[in-house]
């Protein structure tokens, strides 16, 4: 390599410009299959082009042109026929059907390449992780500017997706989610089929000459399945799964010009992260929202158990009833401590009194509480010592609406099962 | 050195092959237990997720010995397989898109451990990407030796737990019920699974190695419906497959072997896909004509059973021979089998009259009717109480589109639904 300044930003600019384009295309086909529940259909086809391509070569075509984007879209088909040959025909489970079409294809890929050698314009290893830092050297003259060819086949390839896709939209979606009803109102779903089919073939070659077959599957997948745990609607899913895979091979590009290793493989693990963190992260299904919102419910739980331990305990003294009030969990010590600070529970001449507000508060669970109880007792045989802990669960869910709902019901008790009050409602 | 260890590449290269085909073997067998399971493709997402640990072995230890680097090999893809686990239980994910993507980040993080270490001139780094396609030239005797007792340990362990692994394959809730614990039976498959694609690695690499584990089965079972049949036939089919692989990457030189074991593998598939018994393509065709031309001799009796009926003197074989290719739309030749197929068996007899005309013989004018007779019951079964036609007719009929019009076919489908 080497050069002046200006030509290395030059170079690797280009190669940045080409990563970006081939994910930005794999991440549009990539969301179809993620969508369509067929992402190893993305592994099989980008294993599958490569005898594909490698025939074309040998026939004459350059790596970026369009005998061998032919040739790959030939082999894609002709895995996918053959699959479903041996699953229908011969009664071949699917995946295995799969599995042996697949390797079987790889294996003969890499095999013409081996033994044509230096007749052939592919690199044995660029066959398995690509080689995105020479794609820049490889140009061809548009418009008077050297555009490397491999930026120029994926562009080209990029637009195509682009503009099928969006001309197609509606069909996909409704053939996507609903084929049944698609194919009745006579939306042609085959050819949809047949369309994502060629499109993974598209974008597998175009990412073919940049990061390799395997590779591939990480860019066709990856990005559209972060995205989905992050939106909701198809298009929405479309263009994050595209601006996560761009921001994935800047990223990825640049860590592996800065630790000196293979781009492709940087850019799959940079991918990779982005998908863990928008598991961790994501707003309603994320792992950190998830683990919050039940904290959240747990600390609710606990402050209102805590109230109405106190309640019934307060209860007890004037009926003379027994209570068991032990639960010292860790939530359970920081619940008391933010009622007291909260000013629901007072310090009582002898230990802790519920406040107005508290006892209030405490009412509407144990009102909650009796209500169920009595409506499980009226409406479930279940004996009087099985009612309670189904109680305990749900006082923490019924709203001042269902509580009334069940007290008309129940035609105004004043007591539960226990012949225990019923508090009023607030 | 050359001059010293020159017996040696023989004994080394006989070891190297027994070693390999012991591993194709055990890959046939376990394979087969993982196909009749369902999960032909279980170890995928842990082959490809091997490659970070032989390169994470070699970065921590700075050692290439083959020992070393399988042993991480099977911590990463053990970690592959818990991170598939983690990704559908945890996340929205559907289960084709979690197995893709621990593929490709997987992979590509082995390959740029990979080339980090190369690109790093650390010695002896270049070697590993022969664990991308295999590569067993380089093998050492002793290397060979592990992967033949892994190898076997897995074959025992099949023999040892093979009633239960068929039934939890078989009849889930079967095997649930009679106490057997089907989550632990499964995970145990899948361990053993990425054992075999661990130590499949030295040959088919981490790209082809499923294959090992993928296609034997498949090809074995076009061959038998018994299990015990089918993993013995997956074993033998793996052991050729690797043998064949194994000579042709020796013979020539720079052909990695991954790809040659595959490529054999399949052309043994292809072949099972053929010529099996029953399953097989020809098979296939052969029963199919066969069914054809047993309907077409019935068609034939009934013409000569008509020409009886309207007088004496036979009939032409030309004539039954435009009838039935004209009604039935069917190839001459087929027909004309039929008819010499009735000659052979005497059905048919020369007429007294002579002239090349043919009438039934005693034996079959009582077969024509005993046909009419029955063809007669059957309608009227069928016009009469269809529900007990149906069940009654539950045996293996010949596909419709045997004898039948394939146009007429299609209008009565349409008909129908």
């Amino acid at each position: 390599m080497g050069g002046t300044f200006g030509e290395q930003i030059a170079i690797h600019g280009w190669a940045l410009a080409t990563a970006a384009v081939v994910s930005a295309a794999c991440a549009v086909v990539g969301t179809l299959l993620v969508v369509r529940r067929v992402s190893l259909l993305g592994d099989a086809i980008g294993h599958a082009v490569l005898p594909g391509i490698a025939v074309a070569v040998l026939a004459g075509g350059r790596p970026g042109g369009p005998l061998v984007f032919a040739g790959a879209v030939a082999a894609a088909l002709a895995t996918v026929w053959l699959t479903r040959t041996l699953h229908e025909g011969l009664a071949v489970d699917e995946d295995a059907a799969s599995g042996v079409v697949f390797t079987s294809l790889f294996a003969a890929g890499v095999v013409i390449i081996s033994l044509a050698g230096p007749r052939i314009d592919i690199d044995p290893s660029c066959v398995l992780y690509g080689i995105l830092e020479l794609v820049p050297f490889d140009t061809v003259r548009v418009a008077g500017a050297a555009v490397p060819r491999a930026f120029l086949g994926a562009a080209i390839v990029l637009g195509g997706l682009v503009a099928a896709a969006a001309l197609s939209w509606k069909f996909i979606v409704f053939a996507a989610f609903d084929p049944a009803a698609a194919r009745a109102l006579g939306i042609p779903v085959g050819a949809v089929a047949t369309g994502t089919l060629a499109a993974t073939a598209l974008a597998t070659v175009a990412g073919f000459e940049a990061v390799g077959a395997v590779l591939v599957v990480a860019m066709l997948v990856v990005p559209a399945a972060a995205a989905e745990l992050l939106v909701r609607r198809l298009h929405h899913v479309a263009l994050l799964a595209v601006a996560i895979a761009v921001a994935g091979a800047c990223a990825g590009y640049i860590a592996a010009w800065h630790w000196n290793t293979n781009a492709a493989g940087m850019i799959a693990v940079v991918l990779g992260i982005e998908y863990v963190a928008a598991a961790v992260l994501a707003p309603e299904d994320g792992a950190v929202s998830q683990a919050v919102s039940r904290l959240r419910l747990a600390w609710r739980v606990a402050c209102e158990d805590r109230l109405a331990a106190l309640w019934r305990a307060e209860e007890g003294a004037t009926a003379a009833q027994s209570v068991t009030v032990s639960r010292t969990g860790m939530l359970d010590v920081l619940a008391g401590w933010w009622l007291r600070r909260d000013g629901s529970i007072e310090a009582g001449a002898d230990g802790e009194r519920l406040s107005g507000r508290g006892r209030r508060d405490a009412e509407m669970v144990v009102r909650s509480h009796r209500l169920w109880e009595a409506w499980l007792g009226r409406h479930v045989a279940l004996p009087l010592d099985h009612l309670h802990p189904p109680a305990e669960w749900i006082e923490h869910y019924l709203g001042a609406e269902v509580r009334g709902r069940i007290e008309a019901e129940l035609g105004r008790r004043e007591s539960d099962p226990h012949g225990r009050d019923i508090p009023p409602e607030a | 050195m050359t001059a010293l260890q020159f017996p040696m590449p023989a004994y080394n290269t006989l070891i190297v092959a027994a070693g390999v085909a012991a591993v194709g073997f055990a890959a046939g067998v376990v394979g087969s237990l993982a196909l009749l399971r369902k999960r032909p493709l279980a170890g995928d997402a842990a082959a490809h997720a091997t490659l970070v640990g032989v390169a994470a072995a070699f970065l921590a230890t700075g050692r290439r010995d083959l020992p070393t680097l399988l042993a991480g090999a099977l911590v990463s893809a053990v970690a592959g397989l818990a991170a598939l686990v983690a990704v559908r239980r945890l996340t929205r994910t559907r289960d084709d898109a979690a197995t893709a993507l621990v593929i490709g980040v997987s992979f590509g993080a082995g390959v740029a451990l990979l080339s980090g270490s190369s690109a790093r001139g650390l010695p002896g780094s270049a070697g590993l990407e022969q664990f991308l396609l295999g590569h067993t030239a380089a093998l050492a005797a002793r290397d060979a030796l592990l992967l033949a007792g892994v190898s076997c340990l897995a074959v025992l362990l099949v023999a040892a737990a093979f009633k239960e692994a068929l039934a939890v394959a078989f009849d889930e809730a079967f095997a649930a019920a009679t106490g057997w614990p089907v989550a632990w039976i499964d995970v145990a498959l899948v361990a053993l699974v990425a054992v075999m694609v661990v130590v499949g690695l030295p040959a088919a690499g981490a790209v082809l190695v499923t294959a090992l584990v993928v296609i034997p089965p498949v090809a074995a079972r076009q061959w038998t419906d018994q299990a015990a049949t089918m993993l013995l036939l997956a074993g033998i089919v793996g052991l050729l497959a690797a043998l064949a692989g194994v000579a042709v990457s020796a013979a020539v030189p720079g052909l990695p072997t991954g790809p040659l074991v595959v490529l054999a593998a399949a052309a043994l598939c292809a072949l099972s896909f053929v010529v099996a018994p029953q399953r097989g393509w020809l098979a296939r065709r052969m029963a199919e004509r066969a069914v054809r031309r047993q309907w077409l001799r019935g068609l034939a009796l009934e013409l000569c059973l008509r020409s009886a009926e309207a007088g004496p003197g036979g009939c032409a074989p030309d004539e039954v021979e435009r009838r039935l290719t004209g009604d039935a739309a069917r190839g001459r030749r087929a027909v004309r089998a039929a008819w010499d197929e009735l000659v052979r068996s005497r059905t048919v007899v020369p007429a007294p009259g002579g002239g090349g005309r043919w009438q039934l013989s005693t034996s079959g004018h009582a077969a024509a009717l005993e046909r009419r007779r029955r063809i007669g019951d059957w309608q009227s079964i069928i016009e009469a109480a269809p529900e007990a036609a149906r069940e009654s007719l539950s045996i293996d009929l010949p596909a419709p589109e045997a004898v039948l019009d394939p146009e007429l076919l299609k209008t009565l489908r349409r008909g129908k639904g």
